[in-house]
């Protein structure tokens, strides 16, 4: 075995997914600057095949990497595993760092017995894009449009009239933002702190009200994110507004709408909203054959400020470090964005995000609860019919043996 | 030394793929069937298992999602597998019969979208099946043209993925595509083993063209339909593939594009349960026995001729 | 031969023809998407015909993944295990069709159960005895467990049933020849097409196989082409152009393959040999 420090020939695994690995492969030179011996081999794989090679992997406790990306979707249930090493213990004591890091990060790797299972590498400030020239067309402003979520609708209405563009893609992400707003403390999106269902609560109900109205008054295009309809009416004025992570406007300017760049501003979410959407963190299995230096390189990817700035300018991943947020690329114009200050924006957006407390069924819960908006969207089922029987369904799978 | 030994024989003969399948074939068999009564959150490790008995199957007894996924996949099953029967068989007769030298290039044409990666089809339908754009809905539109065949036809759009309704037909479309060519070379192969003097003898006898394909090529083929059926049927019930890339794994609006193999899929890999995931795959064993005995039944031999003997 | 056709013969021809192109129409599209760059995918209507843009799809590819060297694996893995299936499938389903022996019905039931679990839910046993094994990242690993084909034996167990007659080996037999030679210089020879049939579909599965190289393959370099295509997904950002140059590229060797194989299969038999 190795003596702590000095290890000569050592390899690291790191296992990723697009385009994390880009991110950690761009921060070897750095590592080899201080640590020659010690190569970096990046497994890179489609990001669901890896997290269910993680999955395999974890179940049989081998064939495990020294660092192991996980997106936040899934580090619930990847943290409460007990694969995960306690990155508080000795000799890493990870949680002094805690107050440089965006504050709602830490609480999301923490696991139910109080072990801090990972480091944040990227968050996602939730944002909303929206056609800067579709809303001056129709003589509203921004902040009308922002004011409340049934303004939204209401200005909706107006700028479909005005211009024949939708208001959202999808009504379904409508539901998404307003039913993750308004969280008590405490509470969870769809369990509570004793875990017990939330679905049938005023929060849901409002937020499937919302997305019928706007699907009855065919303020939404019904499309799928990430399809070529979806890409379309981004491109061209299909849709007035988006509302995703900040990272989007990245992938706007790259490839998915590159032509209407000047065209498109960013704002905080209606009703003073403010939303993660995804998230990368860095963990160490328990059984990694380097943990040491796992977690030296973790720190060199999470607490390097030149690192995370990198990361943001090659692929838009937004720094967790505070004091990387802390630099004058945000207080650049964004020529995407019409010139738009958005970068600071966000940051100031990121501080207001709430930590929200994960449950194992997430994942479950949210299916069962698009399951429902469908039905209700679709075959005109009432409301609270619904809502009563996803809770009735989420509470049966609550029994499982 | 050499072996003369018939009864020994088969042993031998099985012995490689015996000694493969034992290792590889009956450990995950075993392990799968052990699961399905115990409760197991993979990530948790191999210690986290505990025993629940009928628990798991009892749930899926008393699960929605279990019984749709179990309708879709039986409606997708018949829908995709049965035309795919219906073309191949007529096709595989025309193609031996009219196409001498044409005939490799077109059955190439046909078996194609099997060799095709499920990567490429994925982009490849997604764009033919959009809803404005796609190729299909013009082609559809097109055909509304048609006097008579037009009344039959949709004179809108049809928007295939996103509604609950066109999900499952998109689905067999695509499944049918990929398959049909398949069928297709198998009857092929099969039809090249019938006798050419059966045909002249008929023809002698003075039979029709049409007699000789009911009274002839049908029985013979007859083998090869209890096999090809037979596969459509296994295949159709684990239906994963298609579904899951069509729905981008979400298994579609109301899930209503969800096959069962899709909700086991999920049940393993996003809601963590590997128990309940293998009672679901036992059960969906037991349907498939009973359809592929039944199969078997509608296949029957019911008259025995030395030479199509089966030997099981 | 006639030189009117009929009508009713006119519109099948009509009609072969056209199904053959509708076939053949995503994969059309395959081959034009290889050529342009993952904007020009996603707009609508998509591209419909050839742009410009192959080679700098490839170059985007090489430099994500190692391709060549994935696709150096892919046909490694796929001929052997081919090979490997063809063999040890003719013997088994020779034994099944030809001898009637104790545990046979048994047996069989056995091997056909195993057709009937889903690939994904051995996941993780499969891991858990390549782990045993020591054949992590391991070629092997791909293409043992893949050569012991239940659909193979059942396919080669149904042409051996209905084309070669007991009568044939009985006489054989009586000739004083041993049960291997006789497997070899009498069996073996009239199963061309089912050969043929299994060899194509045994390749293209082993090619287009990717949950085995998941759960088995640790490094990218021992990728196959699907898992390593795969790996430059996610819905955000892919680069779609490259990823469907790499299909088209990935399918060129199945499409060789089976205009030999076809030509094996189905003119092997004009003959006409299968009645001895």
């Amino acid at each position: 075995m190795f003596l702590s420090g000095a290890a000569y020939g050592a390899t690291l695994n790191v296992a990723a997914y697009p385009a994390v690995d880009e991110i950690v492969r761009a921060a070897i030179p750095a590592w080899k600057l201080t640590h020659p011996d010690v190569d970096v081999v990046v497994v890179s794989r489609e990001f669901n095949d890896h997290h269910s090679a993680m999955t395999t992997a974890l179940a049989t406790r081998s064939h495990l990497p020294d660092i192991m990306v996980v997106e936040v979707g899934f580090l619930g249930r990847f943290a409460n595993s007990g694969g995960l090493i306690d990155l508080a213990q000795a000799p890493y004591y990870a949680k002094q760092y805690q107050s440089r890091f965006v504050a709602y990060t830490f609480p999301q790797a923490t696991a139910k017995n109080g072990a801090l299972t990972g480091l944040p590498g990227d968050i996602g400030p939730g944002t909303l894009f929206y056609r800067h020239d579709l809303l001056q067309r129709s003589g509203v402003s921004i902040e009308q449009l922002t004011a409340s979520w049934d303004s939204f609708v209401a200005i909706g209405k107006k700028i479909k009239a005005a211009t024949g563009a939708y208001l959202v893609a999808d009504a379904r992400n409508l539901k998404d933002v307003i039913i993750r707003s308004d969280l008590k403390s405490g509470e969870g999106i769809y369990f509570d702190a004793q875990g017990r269902v939330l679905v049938n609560t005023p929060r849901f109900q409002r937020a499937f009200a919302l997305a019928r109205q706007i699907r009855r008054e065919r303020l939404d295009g019904n499309v799928q994110d990430w399809t070529s309809e979806w890409s379309e009416s981004l491109r061209s004025g299909g849709v007035a507004t988006q509302m995703m992570g900040a990272w989007l406007g990245g992938h706007l300017a790259n490839w998915l709408a590159p032509e209407t760049k000047g065209l498109w501003r960013a704002s905080e979410l209606p009703e003073h909203t403010n939303i993660a959407w995804g998230g990368t963190f860095y963990t160490i299995p328990t059984k990694a054959a380097q943990p040491k230096l796992a977690f030296e390189f973790i720190k060199m990817l999470t607490l390097n400020r030149e690192r995370q700035l990198a990361a943001f300018r090659a692929q838009d991943a937004f720094p967790a470090l505070l004091e990387a947020q802390d630099d004058s690329f945000f207080d650049q114009p964004v020529a995407f964005l019409g010139g738009q200050l958005a970068r600071k924006q966000w940051r100031d957006e990121a501080a207001k995000i709430s930590a929200v407390p994960v449950n194992k069924l997430d994942f479950i819960a949210m299916e069962i609860v698009n399951t429902a908006l469908d039905k209700v969207l679709n075959d005109d089922m009432p409301i609270p019919a619904a809502l009563a029987e996803a809770s009735r369904f989420l509470e049966y799978r609550l029994r499982k043996p | 030394m050499k072996l003369h030994n018939t009864t020994l024989a088969p042993y031998l003969f099985l012995s490689p793929f015996l000694l493969l399948f034992a290792v590889f074939g009956i450990f995950p068999l075993v392990f799968s069937f052990y699961l399905a009564f115990q409760s197991w959150d993979p990530i948790q490790g191999i210690d986290a298992m505990y025993y629940v008995g009928l628990g798991n199957f009892r749930f899926n007894l008393g699960d929605d999602w279990f019984w749709k996924s179990l309708y879709n996949t039986l409606w997708l099953a018949l829908a995709a597998g049965i035309p795919q029967h219906l073309v191949a068989i007529p096709l595989a007769c025309f193609l031996q019969q009219h196409f001498k030298r044409m005939r490799n290039a077109l059955v190439g044409m046909y078996f194609l979208p099997y060799i095709t990666s499920t990567v490429a089809i994925a982009i490849m339908f997604s764009a033919l099946l959009s809803t404005d754009y796609g190729a299909i809905n013009l082609l559809l539109r097109t055909l509304a043209e048609v006097p008579l065949l037009g009344q039959l036809l949709p004179n809108h759009n049809i928007d295939w993925l996103n509604r609950p309704e066109n999900i499952k037909p998109a689905v067999a479309l695509v499944v049918f595509w990929r398959y049909v060519g398949f069928n297709t070379v198998l009857y092929l192969a099969a039809l090249q083993s019938i006798p050419k003097e059966l045909y002249e003898a008929a023809t002698m006898d003075g039979a029709s063209a049409r007699q000789q394909f009911w009274k002839i090529t049908l029985p013979q083929l007859k083998p090869m339909m209890l096999f090809g059926v037979t596969l459509s049927v296994i295949g159709g019930l684990q239906l994963f593939e298609e579904p899951f890339i069509l729905t981008n794994g979400t298994g579609g609006s109301d899930k209503a594009g969800m096959t069962t193999a899709m909700y086991m899929f999920k049940t393993a890999f996003e809601f963590n349960d590997f128990g309940i995931a293998s009672a679901i795959s036992w059960m969906l064993f037991a349907v498939i026995v009973v359809l592929t005995l039944i199969t078997r039944f509608a296949f029957r031999e019911r008259q025995s001729p030395p030479r199509l003997e089966q030997a099981a | 031969m006639s030189r009117n056709l009929p009508m009713s013969r006119l519109g099948a021809y009509l009609m072969v023809g056209l199904g053959a192109l509708i076939m053949l129409m995503p994969f059309y599209f395959m081959f034009v998407f290889a050529t342009h760059t993952r904007s020009d995918i996603f707009r609508l209507p998509p591209p419909l015909m050839f742009g410009g843009d192959f080679f700098d799809n490839v170059a985007i590819l090489t430099i994500h993944i190692p391709f060549w060297k994935n696709l150096g694996w892919s046909f490694y893995v796929a001929s052997i295990s081919t090979a490997l299936t063809l063999l040890f499938s003719a013997m088994g389903g020779y034994a099944f069709a030809m001898f009637d022996f104790r545990g046979k019905a048994a047996l069989f039931a056995l091997v056909m159960g195993t057709m009937l679990i889903p690939p994904f839910l051995g996941m993780i046993p499969t891991f858990m005895i390549m782990d045993l094994l020591g054949w992590i990242d391991e070629p092997r690993a791909l293409y043992l467990p893949g050569a012991a084909s239940a659909f193979g034996i059942f396919l080669m167990r149904q042409f051996i049933t209905a084309s070669i007659p007991k009568t044939l080996v009985e006489a054989a037999r009586m000739d004083g020849c041993s049960e291997f030679s006789i497997f070899l210089k009498v069996v073996l020879p009239l199963l061309g097409p089912a050969l043929g049939t299994l060899g194509l579909i045994s390749f293209i599965a082993s090619w287009n196989n990717f949950i085995g190289p998941l759960v088995v393959m640790r490094s990218a370099e021992h990728y196959t082409l699907p898992l390593a295509l795969r790996s430059m997904q996610s819905p955000m950002n892919a680069e779609w152009g490259a990823i469907m140059a790499g299909s088209a590229i990935a399918v060129l060797p199945l499409l060789i393959l089976f205009m030999l194989a076809s030509r094996r299969m189905i003119d092997g038999l004009t003959a006409g040999a299968v009645r001895g």
